[in-house]
């Protein structure tokens, strides 16, 4: 399931999806934990730069995959800035209530969503879910039994949509006619939920007894052997160096060339 | 008939095994997959409300909860309500949404929060009131990331309960009562049978003389 396409495989493609993932939850508690609005701003500047080079999708797709991150961007910030607390009041209107605090922290808000966004899409884009779950496996003795279910119900779901097709289609046969209006919602969310849901649990009982029966829960996942073997290499320590060397530019331009110049965002 | 002293458990040598098992997880990921499908299109539901009044859509922030607490019902032992609420975030992450790793974050936190219900009760009580505890308490893990991840504990003091009263109410009522509701509606069609382990009736209707 690789809705991305890429066009070049990079560095980031070829680095241990584990190391890729640790990384990345990595520069995640930096920009959690980051309340300075300058550094933020660099962070997510710096890390959609990468993302635009690592993610080796064509720029234009990139960017298109972008846009709902400017949606985020204003709702994000827009409650905050509004509703935030604050003491130097610049506008006024019945609840709503902008101080200079409550703005300032809405666009930190809104550049920090920016920078989770694009640090989590450089390791969506570059890595497999099977990649993750086979390296998952290898390299941090995640019990097979679960990888392997994590795997076996994403090529499962398809199956689910196509019995929601089948539903829709048996329901048309049967002349269902859809109620209008609200009761009409909850009826319809009644005649195909159930069934649905009632069917995958089947399916996926009845795969997980095959795949019990050919060992897929084994628990010696030390003596196992891999269909995909995954090793680190020369590439994971290239792609930890570069995105620590993109959050130390974000943290120098942050020194160097403040924007907007105001400390921590937090109230008091 | 058991003069001999051994039941038909027995002689099968059939012990119920504890812990997960593959088809456990199984179950739980698929049924937490499609609901991640379901959690997808929320969103659009979700941004219905939300011209409504401010933080209206809070009112329905509890959906997102749904997969822990429907996993329990239907599997009943520990670790299921984290794992389902982790696989209905990976929907997202499998649709390429920017966000996918965030919430795979708050999935592991709102899993926790239910999971910490279920144990305070150790995993026996099926009860409308701690299926409602349990949405609140995924609830308060959502609100707890909240807090790092967007500073609402920086929001006005009013709109603070607002926002988080009407979503842990919304929790503890499409988390909790919707899904003990689904849950028995499923019960229903019978599939839920297989699911629980044989238990010591099944065994005694096996052994019964009637049937022979």
């Amino acid at each position: 399931m690789n809705i991305w396409n890429p066009v070049r495989i990079t560095w980031l493609h070829r680095a241990n999806p584990v190391v890729k993932l640790g990384l990345i939850i990595g520069l995640f508690f930096m920009t959690v934990l980051t309340h300075n609005l300058d550094f933020v701003m660099y962070q997510a500047f710096v890390f959609t730069v990468c993302l635009l080079v690592l993610s080796g999708v064509k720029p234009w797709k990139m960017l298109l995959f972008l846009i709902p991150f400017l949606l985020a961007f204003i709702s994000s910030s827009s409650s905050m800035m509004l509703f935030g607390k604050g003491d130097t009041i610049w506008w006024e209107w019945g609840l709503f209530r902008v101080s200079e605090e409550s703005f300032y922290r809405g666009l930190h808000l809104g550049f920090k969503g920016i920078a989770f966004a694009s640090e989590g899409l450089l390791l969506v884009t570059t890595t497999s879910s099977v990649d993750l779950f086979y390296s998952l496996m290898q390299k941090l003795r995640l019990a097979p039994k679960y990888a392997y279910s994590f795997m076996a119900s994403i090529r499962l779901l398809p199956m689910v949509w196509e019995e929601y097709v089948i539903r829709r289609q048996a329901l048309k046969v049967r002349g269902v006619l859809p109620i209008r209006g609200i009761r009409g919602i909850v009826s319809r969310a009644g005649l195909y939920v159930v069934p649905l849901l009632a069917q995958s649990i089947r399916r996926a009982h009845r795969v997980a007894a095959a795949m019990e029966a050919k060992q897929f829960d084994g628990d010696g996942a030390k003596s196992r052997t891999y269909y995909y073997p995954f090793r680190y290499s020369r590439y994971d320590l290239l792609v930890i160096g570069l995105l620590a060397a993109a959050a130390c530019c974000a943290y120098i331009a942050a020194g160097y060339f403040p924007w907007f110049g105001i400390g921590d965002v937090r109230f008091d | 008939m058991n003069g001999l002293g051994t039941s038909m458990q027995e002689k099968l040598g059939v012990q119920p095994r504890k812990g997960l098992r593959l088809s456990d997880i199984l179950v739980t990921v698929l049924v937490s997959l499609v609901l991640g499908v379901i959690y997808h299109f929320w969103g659009s539901v979700y941004n219905l409300l939300k011209p409504l009044f401010f933080e209206a859509d809070e009112l329905l922030y509890g959906m997102w909860f749904a997969a822990a607490t429907l996993a329990y019902l239907l599997i009943r032992k520990p670790g299921v309500a984290i794992i389902a609420e982790v696989a209905a975030a990976h929907v997202e992450v499998l649709f390429g949404s920017g966000w996918g790793l965030t919430l795979l974050l708050y999935g592991v936190i709102q899993g926790l929060g239910a999971e910490l219900v279920f144990a305070a009760f150790r995993y026996r009580s099926t009860s409308a009131w701690t299926l409602a505890f349990a949405g609140a308490g995924s609830a308060v893990g959502s609100m707890i990331m909240d807090f790092y991840y967007s500073y609402t504990d920086d929001l006005q003091a009013w709109m603070f309960f607002a926002k988080y009263g009407m979503r842990i109410f919304s929790g503890a009522i499409i988390a909790g009562l919707l899904m003990l509701l689904l849950a028995k509606a499923l019960d229903r069609t019978g599939v839920t049978s297989l699911l629980r382990p044989a238990s010591r009736k099944d065994y005694e209707a096996l052994e019964d003389p009637r049937h022979v």
